[in-house]
């Protein structure tokens, strides 16, 4: 009882943080980007570990779903003047259609060739966004009209937080249900899923299509806060990034996979610049040249780490895999949360002899 | 535009010269396939760095002979593999490692990513490109002339760069084939591919083949890339499409099937080149020109989901 | 009354026929041993029989409606539960969600609550509802066996093909399935196993049915059935080839024949 109360009294502040956000962070707008950013990611690596680490469907293609509804709501509001509601609305069927057929072309393709096609899909589809120039305005980009007729990001921030807590709420909704555990039943075996009466084919492509709608939904939506994108929105690093994310906050948990991309993306930006003592800085500069001779830069508090940055979270995205495979944020909200504890202990007592078996 | 019997075998010819250097990289990634069961997602990003060391060798080292280049390329691209597969996949073998399968995949991934951005942050964006290694010799023999970067049979030319890369990629793969077949460890490799309980038990250590197949597969990969950028713009995002074309042919080929992946990387090669060369939009077909051989694997993917010849995954 | 006909059937892979025209059928609850030496076509028949392969010819019926040609899922729905002869639980599910999978498969409109009960008596019956919440994977090998048993019992099947279940079994373990065997059988379920264990066919089927070389060469009272020559000579031909005993009498005797040995 005690322990319950104070659970629901640490997520009810964390809600209310997170709801007072943009009051802190009013005189910082570019936080308040990076929050957005930030949450447009946690959707994404969310619905990632849905299709990956809850139904086994280890696809590349998530970003191209992404792409598909933000170029859709583009290109219809470009050409046929459509709204961007309207346009969100129909780029995010519009994955939810593309998901239904990659999900039917995959039913028979097991982990890797699963891999290797969905990879194969999103670089074919990034390849005919560079290309078809008059369609999409190849490398140079789309531009979108905006969301909202505001210049604040508040409303953007509270757009993406509930899009975020929807999305999370709906797929919690669907793990606990009878389809999280059709879907759970499928990762772990297939076949002996079907033996059980499991509708294998229906529960692939559902879980397909109802990812791809997520990720199309938060790409619509993002790509009418930016109203910007290019080709380059598909390309494999982004998706490893989201991996990445989903795999540092926990490959089987919603919510975990959620906190981690936020706290990656915060990560990131933290880190384009390390900040040094004042003193310091003089030496810094004229480290200057040496030091962009690795990629790194000088700026003005400190050294600014470009690219470095990313190679850094791909070495933690490495280890966390070898090291720490339920992720790094999941095991902290399970022992907040939970009471898994107890899972391992009753086999362990039995191995002791204190239980028969 | 006229296709002429001449066009067509320039695109032939052209096609066939890269498809060789094709087939060396996939016949690296098949060997790590075959012995380690695992696919390396990180396969094209080997190859992108083998292009970097060769060029910045040669940018340092003026007078090195670029064969040696080539060589040390190859190296430290195994280094880099040896590494790797020590720290990373290992373990998997040594059964510490929960859901190999899955694993195998995303640590694959994210090293590609690591690899991609580390060489993005040291080297930059900008595009480098290694000069030939050799100039042909001034000649003209009517059917048959050269000029010093160029080789003219029937009027059809034929870079002296993309010569070389392909002539090197044939001795490679000569070697390569050689040594599996021929030596003691290539022996040793292939036992260990086809059941590793028995290699072990006559006293193959299966856990050494499988570092050495990481290895050389990406040495191979490595100089594939050492002999490419001679002829292509190097970005160090040059390893994404690389990687695609790897999977395109071994799945073509047949996962774990040497000549398949061979024959497949020459395949590739035309496709390619057939493909960018034969479609009417020039501007498109360029820009698609990756995208053929990933529109046939997924369909190769999606009528036999385990590939033309070749073992099962 | 339950009713399975098997009609004919035939499969085969790339050049090897796996079945040969088998045929028989099944009337009421039935408790059948399917027997036949390695690689008779055994596990193929049964999955056939669950639709996981299609048959090249002939067909399956159960209780009056085609099975033969469904996805093994609508077969599973139909009335027909088999295991595997590697024990294949879900294993980083719990127990109980193990055992509500059939369930909730089956009962698209229920909640997952409304078969919980059920699912404790099941696995109070096999002796493990303490391990109810417990991941599969950390479920001893036999532990796991009984799950798959008691998974079986939550899909209400009409028939239940059991491949190999005495394998590797510990005597009390044994007894255990053995019950559920006996007790699942009189509530009014068929059962087909497949055995190598001959004394355990023996003591529980009424009928035996064997297999060699993808034929059914013998189907009737066990009693019968094994002093049957076809069946002897099926299984002897095997055991000249696998007994340990008989090959060194053999070696040995060709030894002495040509006369290799130390003095030779």
């Amino acid at each position: 009882m005690n322990r319950s109360l104070l659970q629901w009294i640490m997520a009810g502040a964390a809600l209310i943080l997170v709801l007072a956000v943009p009051l802190l962070l009013s005189n910082y707008p570019y936080w308040l980007h990076v929050a957005i950013v930030g949450f447009f990611y946690a959707i994404l690596a969310s619905s990632w570990t849905l299709l990956a680490g809850h139904a086994g469907q280890f696809s590349f293609g998530h970003m191209a779903f992404m792409a598909i509804a933000a170029y859709t709501t583009g290109i219809l509001g470009r050409d046929l003047g459509l709204p961007p509601v309207a346009g969100i609305i129909v780029g995010t069927l519009l994955s939810g259609f593309v998901g239904l057929i990659v999900g039917f072309l995959c039913l028979r393709l097991r982990r890797t060739y699963l891999a290797l096609f969905t990879i194969a899909f999103s670089e074919i589809l990034r390849l005919s966004l560079n290309s078809e120039l008059d369609l999409t305005g190849g490398p140079n980009g789309l531009h979108l009209e905006r969301l909202l007729e505001t210049t604040s990001r508040v409303p953007y921030y509270y757009i993406m937080l509930g899009l975020l807590l929807a999305s999370l709420a709906f797929m919690y909704w669907l793990a606990r249900s009878r389809f999280g555990l059709f879907f759970r039943a499928i990762r772990e075996d297939e076949e002996a899923a079907a033996a059980m009466g499991v509708h294998v084919v229906r529960y692939k492509i559902m879980v397909f299509v109802i990812t791809s709608m997520i990720a199309g939904l938060a790409g619509a939506v993002e790509a009418h806060y930016i109203e910007f994108i290019t080709p380059n929105i598909l390309i494999i690093a982004q998706m490893s990034l989201v991996i990445a994310m989903a795999v540092i906050g926990g490959i089987e948990s919603l919510v975990g996979a959620a906190i981690g991309a936020i706290l990656v993306q915060f990560a990131l930006e933290f880190l384009r610049e390390i900040p040094l003592p004042e003193a310091l800085m003089p030496w810094v500069v004229e480290m200057g040249p040496r030091l962009e001779a690795i990629g790194l830069g000088v700026g003005e508090h400190g050294i600014l780490t470009n690219a470095w940055r990313l190679v850094v979270f791909g070495l933690v995205l490495m280890l966390t895999l070898r090291f720490a495979r339920n992720g790094l944020i999941f095991p902290i909200i399970d022992r907040l949360f939970r009471q898994r504890a107890r899972k391992e202990t009753v086999a362990k007592r039995v191995q002791a002899g204190e239980v028969e078996p | 535009m006229e296709i002429t019997g001449q066009y067509l075998m320039n695109l032939i010819l052209n096609g066939l010269l890269i498809g060789f250097i094709y087939a060396l990289m996939a016949l690296g990634l098949t060997l790590i396939f075959s012995v380690l069961g695992v696919v390396s997602f990180a396969h094209g990003e080997f190859y992108m760095i083998g292009g970097y060391v060769l060029f910045f060798l040669l940018d340092t080292f003026t007078g090195l002979n670029p064969l040696i280049a080539v060589v040390l390329a190859g190296l430290a691209t195994f280094v880099i593999g040896f590494i790797f597969e020590r720290l990373f996949l290992r373990p998997m073998a040594k059964g510490e490692i929960e859901r190999p399968g899955e694993y195998a995949i995303l640590v694959t991934f994210g090293l590609a990513f690591f690899l991609q951005y580390i060489v993005l942050a040291i080297v930059g964006p900008y595009p480098k490109k290694a000069q030939r290694f050799f100039d042909l010799p001034t000649l003209d023999l009517g059917w048959i002339s050269s000029t010093a970067t160029t080789l003219r049979i029937f009027d059809i030319p034929l870079s002296a760069a993309r010569l070389t890369a392909a002539a090197l990629a044939v001795i490679l793969l000569v070697i390569a084939i050689y040594f599996m077949y021929r030596t003691w460890t290539g022996r040793g490799l292939r036992a260990t591919s086809q059941d590793k309980q028995a290699a072990s038990v006559v006293g193959i250590n299966p856990l050494n083949m499988s570092t050495l197949a990481f290895g050389l597969g990406t040495m191979l990969a490595g100089m594939s890339g050492a002999a490419l950028v001679t002829v292509f713009s190097w970005v160090p995002a040059v390893g994404v499409p690389a990687s695609s074309k790897s999977f395109v042919i071994i799945v073509l080929g047949g996962m774990g099937s040497l000549p398949g992946a061979m024959l497949g990387g020459l395949i590739i090669g035309l496709v390619e080149s057939l493909g960018a060369g034969l479609l009417p939009d020039p501007n498109r077909a360029l820009a698609y020109k990756d995208a053929f051989g990933l529109a046939i694997f997924a369909l190769v993917l999606l009528i036999k989901p385990t590939g033309l010849f070749g073992r099962e995954l | 009354m339950i009713e399975l006909d098997v009609h004919d059937v035939y499969k085969n892979f790339g050049g090897i026929q796996a079945l040969n025209g088998v045929s028989f059928g099944i009337r009421g609850n039935e408790l059948i041993g399917l027997i036949g030496p390695n690689g008779a076509g055994k596990t193929t028949l049964t999955n056939v029989l669950d639709g996981v392969y299609k048959p090249n010819q002939g067909e399956v019926m159960l209780n009056g409606r085609r099975i033969s040609g469904l996805p093994p899922y609508e077969v599973a729905r139909r009335g027909l539960g088999r295991t595997f002869q590697v024990t294949r639980a879900f294993r980083r599910m719990t127990v109980l969600e193990n055992m509500l999978v059939p369930a909730m498969a089956l009962h698209p409109a229920a909640r997952q609550k409304d078969f919980h009960d059920q699912a404790m008596e099941v696995l109070e019956f096999l002796t493990i509802e303490h391990l109810a919440g417990e991941y599969a994977r950390s479920l001893s090998g036999g532990q796991q066996k009984l799950l798959e048993l008691g998974r079986l019992l939550m899909l209400d099947p009409d028939i239940i093909i059991l491949d190999e279940p005495f394998a590797g079994v510990h005597p009390k373990l044994m007894e255990t399935i053995y019950e559920y065997i006996m007790t699942v059988h009189e509530q009014g379920k068929a059962f087909i196993i497949i055995s190598h264990d001959m004394d355990s066919i023996f003591t529980l089927s009424k009928r035996l049915l064997v297999l060699n070389y993808g034929e059914l060469i013998a189907d009737g009272d066990p009693k019968v059935v094994k002093e049957d020559p076809v069946v002897i000579e099926a299984y002897l031909g095997e055991e000249e080839e696998e007994g340990p005993t008989v090959i060194p009498a053999r070696r040995l005797a060709i030894s002495e024949e040509t006369g290799e040995g130390d003095d030779a």
